[in-house]
C-alpha cells in the first residue's frame, strides 16, 4: 500500500514539476520563438515534433508557451476559490441565523448549471485574463465550502473547542486560531482537486472560443484547431495533443491527491 | 426525510430566483450602456430616435422595483424578451432549437446513471476484482474533457471507420416524419450522446460505488446473508431499494450538469441546438438571447431537481409514512 502511495506521489509530482518547468522556462524545452513561421500544416518531424499550425507556427512551442497561461488560470482562481470556500465554509457551519444563510448560498450555487452561467456571465464581463480566473472561482468555490463546513462541524464539537469557548475566546479568535488550523488536510486535499477542476473549467471555456485570445491557453489551441479545418486536414497532432495535456495535468493532481488522501487514514 | 425534500424543494426555488435576479442584474450593473446590453445593439450604430426609443421601451429611467417588475412581467407571459439581431422572441427561437438539446442530455443522462447505478452495486457491494479495476479506470476517465472524448470518437469512428456522421442531427436526404426519418436521428445522436455519457459517468459511478459501500454496513445487508441469500438478490432486491432515494437525487441534479456538456458537444457535431445557440449568441453579442438561454437552462435543472425530490417524497417509504403511528 505504501509503494503504491509513493509511485503516485511521485509520477504526479515528475509530471506536475515537468509542466512548471515548461511554463517558467520555456525557452529551455522549445528554441524557437513564439511567433516564429514557418511553412504552414507540417507534419511532425525531428525540427518540428509535434508539427506546425495554419499560420505556421510550430505547435510544440505553442504548447509549451500555453502550459504558463492554463496553470497561470488553473492555480490563481483555485487560490482564490479556496479561500472564498474556506471563508463561507466556516460561516456556514455556524448556528444562528447568519450561517443557514450561508448554507443556503452554498446549496443554491450546487444547484446552478455551472457551465452555463460562466458563460453567460463572461459575456457580459469580457474576456480578459483576469475576469476569467474571477469567474472560475466565483462558480469553483462551492466544492470547497461544503468539505470545510462539514470537518467545521465536527471540530466544533471536540472538547477543546468547547474549552476555548469556555475560557472566554471571542468566536473570531476561535475560527482562525484553533479551527481554521485544524482544516489543513482538507483544505489540502482539495486544493488539490480545485486546481484540476479549475483547469477543466477553463478549458471549456476556451474551447468554447470564451477566453483571453492573446494569452492562449491549451484550450484555445484545441478551439482554433477545431475552428480552422484541422479535422478536414487530418491534423490530429494539433487537435489532440492539447487536450492530452489537459488530461495529463488534471491526472498529475488527482495522483497527488491519492496520495495526500491515504496518509490520513 | 420529508423535511430534508422539502427543504431541497425551498433550496431549488431560491436558486431559480437567484438566476433571475442575476439576469435582471447583469446589463443593468456592468459598466457600459444597459440599452446597448438589452438591445444587442451598438451604442454608435443606434439614432438618437432610436435610442430614445429603445430607452423608453425597456423602461430604463423608472426605478430599480418598476423595472424588475417588468421584468418579470415579461418573463411571465412568455416572451422572455425580444432578440433584435434574431427579429424574434427569445422564447421561439429558443423553443426552435431546445429539443435537439434535450434530445442529447435527457438520454445522456439516463443512460449514464443507469450505468453508474449497476457498475456501483456491483462495484460497492463486495470488496473484489470489480472494485480494484474500476476505481482507476474511472479515475483516469474522469480527467479526460468532454470535447476530447468527443474528438477522438469523431477521429476513430467517424474519419477512419467511417462508421457514424460526425455533424449534424439528420441526413439531409432523409424526409421528416415516419421510420426512416427517427432511426436516421437515432444514428446520428449515437456519437454526441456517447461522448457526453462518458464524460458523466465517471464522478456519477463513484458517488453511486460510495453510496451502495456505506449501505453494505448497514444491519440489513448482514441479516440478508446470514440467511444465505445470493449476492445478486442483496444487490437487486435489498440495496437497490435503499440507494434509490439518493440515486433519484442524483438523476437530478445531473440534468443541470448535462446542459452545460450538452453546449461543448453541440459545438463539437455542428449540431443545432440551444448550447450552440448561446455560443453563436456571444459571438453575435445578442445579450437578450443568452440570458434567455440561461433561464430556460437554469429552469430545466430546477425543474429536475423538484421532480425528482416530489417522486422521492411519494415513492420513498421513510418520507411518505413519516408521522403515521
Amino acid at each position: 500500500m505504501k509503494k503504491e502511495r509513493l509511485i503516485a506521489l511521485i509520477l504526479g509530482c515528475t509530471i506536475l514539476v515537468l509542466f512548471v518547468l515548461m511554463s517558467a522556462f520555456p525557452s529551455v524545452f522549445t528554441h524557437y520563438g513564439q511567433k516564429e513561421m514557418f511553412d504552414s500544416w507540417l507534419s511532425p518531424s525531428a525540427a518540428h515534433p509535434l508539427g506546425t499550425n495554419d499560420m505556421g507556427y510550430d505547435i510544440f512551442t505553442e504548447l509549451v508557451y500555453g502550459s504558463g497561461q492554463t496553470l497561470l488560470i488553473g492555480i490563481a482562481s483555485s487560490l482564490i476559490a479556496m479561500l472564498l470556500g474556506t471563508v463561507i465554509g466556516i460561516l456556514a457551519a455556524m448556528n444562528n441565523f447568519a450561517g443557514h444563510v450561508f448554507n443556503g448560498i452554498i446549496n443554491v450555487f450546487m444547484l446552478l448549471p455551472k457551465l452555463v452561467c460562466l458563460i453567460v456571465v463572461a459575456a457580459f464581463l469580457g474576456r480578459s485574463q483576469i475576469a476569467t480566473i474571477l469567474l472560475i472561482a466565483a462558480f469553483g468555490w462551492v466544492g470547497t465550502a461544503r468539505a470545510v463546513r462539514a470537518r467545521t462541524l465536527k471540530i466544533k464539537n471536540s472538547v477543546f473547542i468547547e474549552n476555548c469557548v469556555i475560557q472566554g475566546y471571542s468566536k473570531v479568535h476561535i475560527a482562525m486560531r484553533h479551527v481554521l488550523p485544524n482544516l489543513y488536510d482538507v483544505l489540502f486535499s482539495r486544493m488539490v482537486s480545485s486546481v484540476s477542476g479549475c483547469v477543466m473549467m477553463e478549458s471549456s471555456l476556451s474551447f468554447l472560443g470564451i477566453g483571453d485570445l492573446y494569452n492562449p491557453t491549451w484550450g484555445t489551441m484545441i478551439n482554433l484547431a477545431f475552428r480552422r479545418g484541422a479535422f478536414i486536414r487530418r491534423a490530429y497532432n494539433w487537435l489532440l495533443v492539447p487536450g492530452a495535456a489537459i488530461s495529463l495535468l488534471v491526472l498529475a493532481f488527482w495522483l497527488i491527491g491519492l496520495a495526500v488522501k491515504k496518509r490520513e487514514a | 426525510m420529508r423535511k430534508k425534500y422539502i427543504k431541497n424543494i425551498i433550496v431549488c426555488v431560491v436558486c431559480f430566483l437567484f438566476i433571475i435576479l442575476l439576469n435582471f442584474a447583469l446589463p443593468r450593473l456592468i459598466p457600459g450602456d444597459p440599452v446597448a446590453y438589452l438591445t444587442g445593439m451598438d451604442e454608435q450604430s443606434m439614432s438618437a430616435e432610436q435610442y430614445k426609443f429603445y430607452r423608453s421601451a425597456l423602461h430604463i429611467d423608472e426605478n430599480a422595483f418598476v423595472q424588475f417588475g417588468y421584468y418579470l412581467k415579461e418573463i411571465f407571459t412568455g416572451g422572455l424578451g425580444y432578440s433584435f439581431r434574431k427579429q424574434s422572441d427569445v422564447a421561439a427561437v429558443i423553443g426552435s432549437r431546445i429539443d435537439a438539446t434535450l434530445q442529447i442530455s435527457l438520454t445522456a443522462v439516463v443512460i449514464s446513471c443507469l450505468l453508474a447505478l449497476v457498475w456501483g452495486l456491483a462495484a460497492g457491494s463486495k470488496r473484489g476484482i470489480v472494485d480494484k479495476i474500476s476505481m482507476p479506470v474511472n479515475a483516469i476517465a474522469s480527467t479526460f474533457p468532454v470535447f476530447l472524448i468527443g474528438m477522438t470518437l469523431i477521429i476513430a469512428l467517424s474519419f477512419d471507420l467511417k462508421l457514424f456522421p460526425y455533424s449534424g442531427l439528420n441526413s439531409p436526404d432523409v424526409t421528416q416524419g415516419g421510420a426512416a426519418y427517427f432511426f436516421d436521428r437515432i444514428y446520428h445522436l449515437i456519437l454526441p450522446v456517447t461522448s457526453l455519457t462518458a464524460a458523466m459517468l465517471p464522478s456519477r459511478f463513484l458517488l453511486m460505488r460510495n453510496t451502495v459501500r456505506t449501505a453494505m454496513s448497514e444491519r440489513y445487508v448482514l441479516f440478508a446473508r446470514q440467511r444465505g441469500l445470493s449476492m445478486h438478490r442483496i444487490r437487486y432486491s435489498y440495496l437497490l431499494k435503499n440507494v434509490a432515494p439518493p440515486f433519484a437525487t442524483m438523476v437530478g441534479m445531473s440534468v443541470g450538469a448535462s446542459i452545460g456538456g450538452s453546449v461543448i458537444v453541440e459545438n463539437l457535431f455542428s449540431i443545432n441546438g440551444m448550447g450552440s445557440l448561446l455560443t453563436d449568441a456571444v459571438y453575435a453579442l445578442d445579450y437578450p438571447l443568452i440570458q434567455g438561454v440561461l433561464f430556460v437552462s437554469a429552469s430545466i435543472a430546477v425543474v429536475s431537481i423538484i421532480l425528482t425530490d416530489i417522486i422521492c417524497i411519494i415513492a420513498d417509504p421513510k418520507a411518505r409514512l413519516e408521522g403515521r403511528k
